[in-house]
């Protein structure tokens, strides 16, 4: 069977794609249409996609107009007070939008965001809902390196392009400091990671994937890769204990807990050794989930998970600082001590 | 039918089909594991070799031969189930979704992953979602009079179906896209990779409940091929049997299907192919279609692990495999249905 | 013959919900007695005999087997008393002839039981005594018409039944096979069997029937033994067709046995 074909499949069913690369991208905004309304006149901001509603939110949480997914309380009690209580209005995806034409002209957005994918299909169907509504439609390139581009793109076109660039800096420094940690040490084999979605733990992204990006760009490699690349996939167990794997990731705490307890799953070297590691999901996901700038979160976090052996003791304690002190520039609430002890609960073997 | 050399011949090559596709799908897998290695796991739990690695031992028992257990299982209740529907509905085109238990154990299943429900209420959500999708079809069918009764079930089948793919079309748009979404996929999808031991034990009750009335009706069950008033002039009370037949077969199905997700085309080719070789007489086309049911679910998962990089959707390769080998029978069957 | 009937019609009305297709049918059967059953198409004939199998509730009046109505005899009692002969017909599988007279045994065989020895020697002999004991492997949809309607006599046969309710048998045979299927059944009359046919043809019921019961728009025309109430009048009534039309051709039929 013909992989290629069968991937394509596969991300269009899940609506994952990863973005082409045959776009040209320059800063952070990779498409527009329509003519702009003046930053300081925009004031009302339809967000197209959960990426585009937390770029929205971190850079101008008044002007967000609503939420493209459900937001349950837990949430929403981490987030800045005017998008704390903003209602689920539905997406703008092409076949997959929740939200009607004629809803999204009755909330009167100053422009519509979005942030992701840039491949045609998209493309052109962000051009198809500029010329049904008339309304300016910018769409961002959602990759994690473009971040601080896209911060202070987005931030100047918003009215908001102080905040912008504040973030900006910050997203611009993480990376840095990522990337450094990443390539540094050559020698040193880089942590073999399995990163386990879904209920069963047995879903996870291929080589390239953008559920894998922040675990990828940590410089963590991927045992998946072995399988391809492209978006995501499922694996069974025994592929699992062939790989077996140095750290195992996820954002599901409950399966953490099941794994503990689990014989399959103790025979994984990862398991064993307790080196898994719950990723905290609120206000939304740190490591994917919406694959956004609530990323930049989790890259800080990541680092002494997988590279610990470089954090001994206060220094651990220093990047952990650092990691609440960006949680709280991004979203202006203080990062609950119980949120990453919660998820650390499952971690310990 | 007497039993002589000519009789039993299929049976033998039937079993050791089923035999060489058991052996080659314990050999073949992701871990890479030597054949004298898997031997002496084998025979180390039974206590005739010595202790071998635990994880080589974990590897063999409790991960591939309880996925070749599960493909089993699922492949002969499926193949029963599918055999049982036909001769019941008069109709080869018929599979065991008809009355849309597939289509009810799909949406007990998504809602399960909607609702961010732990694994094991995904599975008991698709099981009872299965069952109640054909409980409403029988009620509604039993509720519609001066109509031929077969023709009954299997609209309201069609109709109930659709009602409930239209709910998990529902469920998918309003579904995290990038949470929720990909698991509602692969669930539908199908696949025995997240099926474990526990969960096989968990299910068989209700497959081996299934399997028991229709191998205990296996002649009975002729009758209804001849259509309802046909077989109550013989002597069957029509409604009853079918009615036990349905519940016995959806049970199984449901159970199935609860555990490896929806397995498309199974139930429809794994009872033809198994006509061509012993003919319609259902006292033989249920052993036939169970060892070739569970010789082809055993033999497609193998492919699933092993033929790719990643793990292929069962659902997917049943189709790949199952639609080109059906045509070519169905080419060169002669006469024989 | 002995004296209480076997099945007995009482001033029966059948139909469906809403239309009534018989009225005021009575009739008796009983032990070695033909009875045929004469009508145009539309008269009630195939709703008369799905009433008396018990497949069609009777809208007023009585269905007696052996005094006592269908709906309250099993299914299975019911069918070791009454054997039935549908009209000739298509099965969607490949059962062979054998798989379809031994389905005659259901009414015999334990509900969870499959067909012992002893059945199948019942069936090979129901297909040896029609004489067509050779047809026993073949695959049933390959026969032709007229095999095809000895093997499902041989079916009812095989259900061992005092009465045989039989659907126009002789409809869609050939010349011989006719005359064939009447000669069982004259045999079958001399096995002690009750029979009820329905047939298209008068020259049928002048050769096998002790008794004739014409139909016409779902009342009794006529009722008696062949020869005097098969007259020209009857069968121009019963037909729709001129006596001057009928005359001719019903004089001219085949001297009756």
């Amino acid at each position: 069977m013909n992989r290629r074909s069968f991937l394509s499949l596969l991300a269009l069913a899940t609506l994952c794609s990863r973005s082409s690369r045959s776009l040209a991208r320059e800063g952070g905004v990779a498409a527009r249409f329509g003519e702009l309304p003046p930053a300081g006149r925009v004031s009302r901001v339809f967000a197209a996609g959960s990426p585009a509603a937390v770029l929205a939110c971190v850079l101008a949480p008044g002007k967000l107009l609503g939420w493209p997914m459900r937001m349950d309380a837990a949430a929403r009690a981490l987030l800045p007070a005017p998008a704390a209580d903003l209602p689920f209005l539905g997406r703008l995806s092409g076949r997959g939008s929740t939200v009607g034409t004629e809803t999204l002209l009755s909330l009167r957005p100053d422009l519509v965001l979005d942030a992701g994918s840039v491949n045609p299909l998209h493309l052109s169907g962000a051009e198809r809902v500029w010329q049904q509504t008339g309304l300016p439609y910018v769409l961002v390139d959602g990759r994690l390196e473009d971040h601080p581009a896209q911060l202070r793109e987005v931030g100047r076109l918003i009215g908001a392009a102080g905040r912008g660039r504040e973030l900006a800096g910050l997203a611009a420094h993480i990376l840095d400091r990522v990337r450094a940690e990443a390539s540094a040490n050559r020698d040193e084999a880089p942590p073999r990671v399995y990163y386990a979605r879904g209920r069963d733990g047995l879903e996870t992204g291929l080589a390239g994937s953008i559920n894998m990006e922040a675990i990828e760009f940590a410089g963590a490699s991927n045992v998946a890769a072995e399988a391809g690349s492209g978006g995501l996939t499922q694996v069974s167990m025994e592929q699992i204990l062939a790989w077996n794997p140095d750290v195992l990731l996820t954002q599901d705490a409950g399966f953490a807990r099941r794994v503990r307890g689990d014989r399959l799953w103790r025979s994984v070297r990862a398991v064993r050794n307790g080196r898994i590691h719950v990723a905290p999901i609120l206000p939304f996901g740190w490591l994917d989930g919406p694959p956004g700038v609530n990323r930049l979160v989790g890259l800080p976090w990541l680092l002494p998970r997988l590279y610990p052996h470089r954090y001994p003791g206060s220094d651990r304690g220093r990047l952990d600082r650092f990691t609440a002190e960006t949680f709280e520039r991004f979203y202006g609430k203080a990062l609950p001590a119980a949120l990453v002890a919660a998820a650390a609960d499952g971690e310990a073997g | 039918m007497r039993p002589g050399p000519r009789r039993s011949l299929p049976w033998l090559a039937a079993l050791a089909g089923l035999l060489t596709v058991l052996v080659i799908a314990c050999c073949a897998g992701k871990f890479p594991l030597p054949p004298e290695q898997l031997l002496r796991a084998l025979l180390a739990r039974l206590g005739w070799a010595d202790p071998v690695d635990a994880t080589v031992d974990t590897v063999v028992w409790n991960i591939r031969l309880p996925r070749i257990a599960a493909g089993l299982a699922i492949g002969a209740v499926l193949g029963a189930a599918g055999a049982a529907y036909q001769n019941m509905f008069r109709n080869p085109l018929v599979s065991p979704d008809i009355l849309g238990v597939s289509a009810g154990a799909g949406l007990g299943a998504a809602a399960a992953i909607f609702l961010a429900l732990p694994l094991v209420a995904v599975q008991a959500m698709a099981f009872a979602g299965g069952l109640l999708a054909v409980v409403a079809v029988y009620l509604v069918a039993r509720s519609v009079r001066r109509h031929d009764p077969v023709l009954v079930l299997v609209l309201a089948g069609v109709a109930v179906g659709t009602l409930l793919g239209a709910g998990i079309s529902l469920l998918k748009i309003l579904a995290d896209p990038y949470t929720q979404l990909p698991s509602i996929t692969f669930w539908l999808l199908g696949g025995l990779n997240a099926v474990t031991g526990g969960d096989l034990l968990a299910a068989l009750p209700a497959m081996l409940l299934g399997l028991l009335p229709l191998a205990l009706l296996r002649w009975r069950i002729n009758l209804l091929s001849l259509g309802d008033e046909e077989a109550a002039a013989l002597g069957v009370e029509v409604r009853r049997l079918r009615a036990l037949l349905i519940a016995a077969a959806t049970l199984g199905t449901a159970a199935a299907v609860s555990l490896a997700g929806i397995i498309g085309w199974v139930g429809l080719v794994v009872p033809h192919v198994a006509r061509l070789v012993v003919g319609p007489e259902f006292s033989r086309l249920l052993p036939a279609s169970l060892l070739t049911g569970a010789g082809f679910l055993v033999a497609t998962d193998t492919l699933a692990r092993t033929v790719a990089p990643m793990e292929l959707p069962l659902g997917i390769l049943t189709a790949i495999v199952g639609a080109p080998f059906f045509l070519v029978l169905l080419a060169r069957g002669r006469g024989h249905r | 013959m002995s004296g209480e009937p076997l099945l007995r019609l009482l001033e029966l009305e059948a139909g469906y919900a809403g239309h009534t297709v018989l009225h005021g049918i009575d009739l008796a059967l009983s032990r070695g007695e033909v009875v045929c059953l004469l009508g145009p198409n539309g008269s009630g004939k195939t709703t008369l005999l799905r009433t008396l199998l018990g497949l069609l509730p009777p809208r007023a009046g009585r269905v007696e087997l052996l005094g006592v109505a269908p709906a309250r005899w099993s299914r299975a009692a019911f069918a070791r008393h009454v054997g039935h002969v549908p009209q000739a017909h298509e099965v969607q599988f490949a059962f062979s002839a054998e798989d379809i007279v031994l389905m005659g045994r259901a009414s015999r065989v334990g509900l969870f039981s499959t067909p012992s020895r002893h059945d199948r020697d019942m069936a090979m002999q129901c297909l040896a005594t029609l004489g067509v004991a050779h047809l026993a492997s073949r695959v049933y949809t390959t026969l032709s018409g007229g095999e095809r309607q000895l093997v499902l006599i041989a079916r009812a046969l095989a259900q061992e039944p005092s009465i045989l309710v039989m659907d126009e048998p002789t409809a869609s045979l050939d010349f011989g096979n006719q005359l064939r299927v009447l000669e069982h059944v004259d045999r079958l009359r001399g096995l002690g069997l009750a029979v009820l046919m329905s047939t298209h043809q008068p020259e049928h019921a002048l050769r096998v029937a002790d008794r004739v019961l014409l139909l016409a728009q779902g009342r009794v025309l006529a009722e008696g033994p062949p020869e005097p109430t098969l007259t020209v009048a009857n069968l121009a009534a019963l037909y729709g067709v001129p006596e001057a039309v009928i005359g001719p051709v019903w004089a001219a039929r085949p001297p009756s046995t």
